[in-house]
């Protein structure tokens, strides 16, 4: 039995199909359960609004990556633009275009779920073989010391020079050219995506892939699903092409990742009295760039590579963070930075000389912590009402977060770092820390980034704090799963990918037997 | 008229003003029918292809444009780049929502009702001088209402997508841009439905490990 992928200009007329199982989402939770469904012998039948696109079209320029691969143009944001979201939009959702770190679930994190979300379901001991089957397939490695670029050397030596702990990232590669472009699409299928490994291994054992087809609404009644009804959109312009896609499953897999899921339900109807959305967590990021006198050339090479978890357990009350390094291109660095143009253009002439580096806090592990906020918002389509609360443990690990990058920074040799604050603070030496000690921080004084969506539709034993049992079972009804980030009870202190993928590869062989 | 500002850092009234959509609120506070808000804007001979500007946001637009990206020797003039027209582009992209907001955004930046109150201007951001709009968006940026800043982010964002994301502006950053002779726009593009699934170039070229970049050579 052999699949197939239709895009938007495909599909034509009206269509309803007939299937065991819908997926809504092909990302890192949809693919790896469908994958095990059609391995199962199951039919399966997934939607994914974006485009398929491919590696034909992966030409690594980031005004075409970002409006085809990315949500809302990469310009998804909370309503007062404090936070900024990356999030993958198309074929393989968020692995398309993410940078390939790839970490297991850490122990703390799923003994949280376990103690305070009554998640008794998933532990070390059951993921790992799951883990160890991913890995296989998706070639995860650690990326030489040798081979890393002077982006994450900087990080590396940094650490070094202060004595914090520091590591290797592994990355989901195979025969990685070390381009520097993951953002973007990879153009040579080195990355090891949904996009080339788990959907089309899907696909030629049955799967049924419609691209460009938006989920809108799923039709309910008691406590069964009977059908989702998406609009196709046009490849092109992603508007609607009039043309309604039906799909009358016998069980419904959401895996639309945090925030598009949550969406999903609430146009449905589907609040879990009204906590679909909320406990949305989002690794809320902050970022300093540095100044070198030599080249850096922080766009080429792999973008990711050393990480530091010494700051990832700071004490009660604290909110802790990891270290990482993004990719720097010149679109997302002048979008991501603050201040006026004309500074911004005195930085951006020297691009090959900027460094930056990522501190990114780990949420949801306190408890008056409430996370981000999903809600319809009136008169959009593809966008919701985003709030987040922060607090003033945020603010104080913000501070925190920049305080050490620019130690770091300036360990490894920067001559000038600057913050991303409303006007960004210039430090010409260690001597201008206390500038920075004396910053004010939290959301709209600096910018705040996120690439990490999760919860929202938060699993849990009780129903009355949770939105999916520890099975992923929604709580109100039979034959409704959600498999994706948005499952998550709390952040995780490292890169989802491989969460959500362990997760997957799990719940499709527990929903093999539920259909 | 102060009574319609939201209190600097007010956190709730914040919400109350965005719970109507991003500027909503605080359009309808500030924009309704006084003498200062209907006052013209510059007259711009408005290029006949525009799909989301129109005649009154398109100046505003224009001079944001020329003050997010001042005139540096080695940047390419955002004029030679359209990068107005490329803001126009970028805004028939976005959801209508947000085209919706923008539209207000821009009216309430260029509005001399609001910059009167908040700076005591009556002329509208597309007569000022240069110096002078330069103030207004450092004003803007470094409000203590935070609404302003979300305003000024919305706009940056929007002026420094179009106009760095154009290749074009490419030289001036140092940037060499995508390697050469690495993608393929001929490549396959599977399906399924049967066919063979071809090798993806990775697999096929023979590189047995990660090469070390030195960071400096292009």
């Amino acid at each position: 039995m052999t699949g197939r992928i239709f895009t938007g200009d495909e599909v034509t007329k009206d269509t309803t199909v007939e299937c065991d199982v819908c997926v809504v989402g092909s990302g890192s939770g949809g693919a790896w359960v469908a994958h095990e469904l059609v391995k199962a012998g199951k039919s399966v039948v997934m939607l994914e609004e974006g485009g398929y696109h491919t590696r034909r079209e992966f030409d690594m320029t980031e005004a075409r990556a970002f409006p085809n691969l990315y949500q809302e143009l990469g310009n998804r944001t909370t309503d007062d633009l404090s936070v900024s979201m990356l999030q993958g939009r198309s074929v393989g959702g968020g692995t398309t275009v993410n940078w390939c770190s790839s970490f297991r679930t850490p122990e703390r994190i799923l003994k949280v779920w376990k103690d305070v979300h009554g998640v008794d379901t998933l532990s070390t001991e059951v993921l790992t073989p799951h883990w160890d089957a991913i890995e296989q397939r998706l070639h995860v490695a650690e990326w030489p010391l040798e081979a890393i670029n002077a982006n994450n050397r900087v990080l590396w030596d940094g650490l070094g020079k202060l004595g914090y702990e520091r590591g290797l990232i592994r990355r989901n590669v195979n025969n990685c050219l070390n381009l520097g472009y993951c953002g973007m699409g990879c153009p040579v299928d080195a990355k090891q995506s949904m996009l080339v490994t788990v959907l089309p291994d899907a696909v030629e054992e049955g799967l049924t892939l419609y691209a460009n087809a938006s989920a809108r609404t799923i039709e309910w009644a008691g406590r069964r699903v009977s059908a989702v009804r998406a609009d196709v959109l046009d490849p092109v312009t992603n508007r609607p092409s009039g043309v309604a896609l039906t799909v009358k499953p016998k069980l419904l897999v959401c895996s639309g990742g945090a925030i598009n899921t949550p969406g999903l339900l609430l146009r449905s109807g589907l609040d879990a009295d009204r906590r679909v959305g909320r406990r949305t967590w989002i690794h809320p990021v902050v970022v300093m760039m540095a100044q070198f006198e030599q080249d850096i050339r922080a766009f080429s090479g792999a973008p990711q590579s050393v990480y530091s978890h010494h700051f990832i357990e700071r004490g009660p009350g604290k909110i802790g963070f990891f270290l990482e390094v993004p990719p720097v291109h010149p679109m997302l660095a002048a979008t991501v930075s603050t201040g006026p143009g004309a500074k911004l253009q005195e930085l951006l002439a020297e691009l090959p000389k900027v460094q930056a580096m990522l501190a990114i806090t780990v949420d949801g592990l306190l408890e008056d912590e409430e996370g981000a906020t999903v809600a319809l918002k009136d008169g959009a389509y593809s966008r919701y009402t985003l709030s987040y609360k922060f607090l003033d443990a945020h603010a104080e690990a913000f501070r925190a977060g920049m305080l050490e990058m620019a130690k770091i920074q300036f360990a490894a040799g920067a001559k000038r770092v600057l913050s991303l604050h409303m006007d960004p603070l210039v430090l010409d030496g260690a001597k201008d820390l206390a500038k920075l000690e004396a910053a004010e921080f939290g959301p709209l004084k600096h910018k705040i980034v996120t690439a990490h969506q999760m919860g929202g539709c938060p699993m849990g034993k009780d129903p009355h704090t949770s939105v999916v049992d520890p099975h992923l079972r929604f709580h109100d009804m039979d034959n409704l799963y959600v498999v994706d980030g948005s499952v998550l009870p709390t952040a995780l202190g490292v890169n989802p990918q491989e969460t959500i993928f362990g997760i997957a590869r799990w719940a499709g062989g527990q929903l093999a037997q539920a259909v | 008229m102060k009574m319609y500002l939201p209190p600097p850092g007010g956190r709730d009234s914040r919400r109350g003003f965005l719970k109507k959509g991003l500027f909503g609120g605080l359009l309808l506070a500030l924009g309704g029918g006084t003498w200062l808000a209907l006052k013209k804007g510059a007259q711009v001979a408005l290029p006949p292809d525009l799909k989301v500007l129109d005649e009154r946001r398109w100046p505003v637009v224009l001079a944001l444009v020329d003050r997010f990206i001042p005139a540096r020797p080695g940047f390419p003039a955002a004029a030679s780049l359209d990068t107005a027209k490329a803001v126009d582009a970028i805004l028939t992209m976005v959801d209508e929502s947000s085209r919706v907001e923008v539209r207000q955004l821009l009216m309430l930046f260029e509005n001399a009702l609001p910059n009167f109150l908040f700076g005591l201007r009556t002329t509208p951001f597309s007569l000022l001088p240069p110096d002078e709009q330069d103030q207004v968006l450092n004003e803007w940026m470094t409000s203590r209402v935070p609404l302003r800043r979300t305003g000024f982010l919305a706009l940056r964002t929007l002026v420094m997508s179009a106009y760095y994301g154009n290749p074009a502006t490419w030289a001036a950053v140092g940037y060499p841009g995508p390697p050469q002779g690495i993608h393929d726009p001929s490549a396959p593009a599977w399906k399924g439905d049967g066919q063979p699934r071809p090798m993806g170039n990775g697999v096929m070229l023979e590189v047995p490990a990660p090469e070390a970049v030195d960071g400096g050579a292009p």
